[in-house]
């Protein structure tokens, strides 16, 4: 398989270098309670690697990471990514990024509205936190004025669909093989990207703007495939705005974007709040307190989660996740919960199950969860993190 | 060379000076108490910049022993708290997270944390610096500097200590959000450098005790411990941190320690 090749080849090449090899494996399986809606099987596993290099000299840094990911049931959820390729040089007053990588934005917990300078690697896993690298060259200015980082975005990555075979997926097949791009480059646009970031003690505020290809796609019928759904990715415009204030324990955040390029202009927005009991009950555990709220113009209504971070500070680094999803006009809920632990130096495992609730089935209009209603799972992950 | 001389003659005359007033005045306990601690701060007056690191040790109630490991490195600004970057080595699973911290003198600090595997920086809550660093006994406050201004200071007496005789000194910490409403301070005669800290927690209990071992000269004016040792007399559990590799004046700017070095940071 030519991708086990490259990342053979990759790997071999990385710890011939004169830097700093370090990286992970993990091992995943998803049990699923019932079989899929178009009935796909019940259990799923999939194997990660990701190594990782790391040179660095006076002014010069130096990074690579590839990421592989075989899943034993859905070919599309197979990938080979560059995750990070670049030569990053730190100047009197500026910073140049050239290449390959990621770079976070926004400031909410449960949703992310505002960050947009990389694709999102969907097939992973639904909560939208795992991205694909992103060709750039990144300016970035730091003075007394803030972070100033300016983006030249070079082509564009398509995003990733969990495919027939895959859980957790639309009713409907994505065909990904058959985009539709309304720009005449096509996915080899350069797109532009511009963040300003402060802080004014305890407040925090960033501006940004994009234009280019959407990374949130529309959908029209695929063209080859019946019954299958084409991504459309638009040109938009999208300002964003992100805010947090802190105060003792409790940080108030919150994100808005504008978008324009996809029919009429729309406004989103998250918001909420994130507040921390230190030491409970005399113990020397935490207890974190997560709750968003959504606002989204081209919805009817938008789901609010509540989560908790239950921290136990122990030498494990034990912790469990726990988080509400509720939509008040379709009265559906979905819960999460996640346990994570060290295991000695090298490793680490968690334990993650969803349950959504379908138990209004007499209500006929359009619901959020309809799709997952069959896909309750318990998915249990190793990790071995290998280098010094 | 010239530099560290001059330091250690400034930070020589000011001893003397301050010994004097000492003596002369025989002061009220709360300015002798202040004076005292300002002596000791005195240590830590000078060095510009340094870099070390860390390793450190988690005991649990059996004596087992796990080991964490951190690169250190701070900035001195005058007139304000120093500026400092923790970047984690060691578990793996944790292996690039740093932490940024911008310490103030009477304000609450500013702190961050970077998480690499989302390439996220995520500001920290002022309160939450009471709960436990790492898994360790240490909490986030024993890691930030501690400032002079961020206490009200009486003086207890003297007392022996070590090899020498120590002052002890009382402080209350002013930070609304500290996990501690005093402290004990031993403090030796000789070169004012702190030997040992009781800490007791917000009902008043005598939680921990820190002790300060083998103190090292470094450039002839700055004294820094080898070793920092943290007993939890509640849990039985204690924690340990050893400095290796320290460096002095390595030439650090503010553009060591600002929001892209800690995104640089892995």
């Amino acid at each position: 398989m030519t991708a086990w090749r490259i990342l053979t080849i990759t790997t071999f090449f990385c710890m011939s270098l004169p830097g700093e090899v370090i990286g992970e494996y993990s091992l995943d399986n998803r049990y699923f309670f019932n079989s899929g809606i178009q009935d796909q099987d019940k259990n799923h596993s999939s194997f990660t690697l990701s190594p990782e290099l790391f040179i660095e000299e006076d002014n010069r840094i130096f990074h690579i990471k590839p990421k592989f990911r075989k899943d034993s049931k859905d070919a599309e959820r197979d990938l080979f990514d560059i995750q990070e390729l670049y030569l990053l040089e730190i100047l009197e007053d500026k910073e140049i990024k050239y290449g390959i990588s990621k770079e976070y934005w926004g400031v909410t917990e449960t949703s992310h509205r505002v960050d947009i300078i990389n694709q999102t690697d969907t097939s992973e896993s639904f909560d939208g936190e795992d991205k694909l690298g992103q060709p750039m060259i990144k300016i970035s200015f730091e003075r007394d004025w803030g972070l100033l980082d300016i983006y030249t975005l070079i082509g564009f990555r398509e995003r990733t669909f969990t495919g027939e075979k895959g859980r957790l997926r639309f009713g409907t097949v994505i065909d990904t093989q058959n985009p539709v791009f309304t720009s005449s480059a096509k996915n080899k646009r350069l797109d532009l990207a511009v963040r300003w970031s402060n802080y004014f003690n305890n407040f925090e505020i960033a501006v940004s703007h994009f234009s280019g290809t959407a990374r949130e796609p529309r959908y029209l019928p695929s063209s080859r495939k019946f019954n299958q759904l084409s991504p459309l990715y638009e040109v938009i415009d999208q300002s964003g705005l992100e805010v947090q204030y802190f105060l003792g324990s409790l940080a108030l955040k919150g994100e808005i974007i504008s978008r324009s390029g996809q029919e009429d202009r729309f406004t989103a927005a998250t918001y909420g709040f994130e507040y921390t009991q230190v030491g409970i009950l005399g113990s020397r555990l935490d207890l974190g307190w997560v709750v968003e709220t959504n606002h989204d113009d081209r919805l009817i209504s938008s789901p609010s989660v509540i989560g908790t971070r239950l921290t136990f500070n122990d030498i494990s680094d034990t912790q469990i996740l726990s988080g509400l999803i509720f939509d008040e006009r379709s009265e559906e809920v979905g819960f999460l919960l996640e346990a994570t632990r060290r295991l000695g130096n090298c490793c680490s495992i968690s334990l993650e199950g969803m349950y959504f609730d379908d138990t209004n089935e007499d209500n006929n209009e359009t619901k959020l969860f309809q799709a997952f209603k069959e896909d309750d799972f318990l998915r249990l992950e190793f990790t071995y993190y290998f280098g010094e | 060379m010239s530099q560290s001389i001059y330091f250690y003659f400034r930070r020589t005359i000011a001893l003397l000076v301050l010994t004097i007033t000492l003596i002369l005045s025989g002061g009220i306990s709360a300015n002798k108490g202040l004076e005292i601690a300002k002596l000791s701060d005195k240590n830590n007056d000078g060095y510009g910049d340094s870099s070390s690191s860390m390793t450190m040790q988690l005991i649990n109630r059996k004596g087992d022993v796990v080991e964490r490991k951190l690169a250190f490195k701070r900035l001195e600004v005058p007139e304000d708290g120093d500026k400092s970057i923790a970047v984690f080595e060691s578990p793996r699973d944790v292996k690039g997270v740093a932490i940024l911290s911008y310490a103030h003198k009477v304000k609450s600090d500013d702190q961050w944390l970077y998480l690499p595997a989302l390439k996220r920086v995520k500001r920290i809550a002022s309160k939450n610096k009471s709960g436990p660093f790492l898994g360790s006994e240490f909490s986030f406050e024993d890691f930030s500097f501690q400032e002079v201004e961020k206490y009200e200071y009486s003086f207890t007496g003297e007392e022996a200590c070590k090899d020498s005789m120590c002052f002890v000194i009382e402080r209350r910490p002013l930070d609304l959000y500290s996990g501690y409403t005093k402290q004990l301070v031993w403090i030796d005669k000789e070169n004012y450098l702190v030997q040992k800290i009781y800490h007791y927690d917000r009902k008043s209990f005598h939680l921990k005790t820190q002790t300060f071992e083998d103190y090292r000269l470094y450039q002839d004016f700055f004294w820094q411990p080898k070793k920092i040792k943290m007993i939890n007399h509640q849990n039985g559990k204690s924690s340990i941190l050893l400095f290796e590799d320290v460096r002095l004046n390595t030439g650090f700017t503010d553009k060591d320690f600002s929001q892209n070095s800690l995104r640089r940071s892995r």
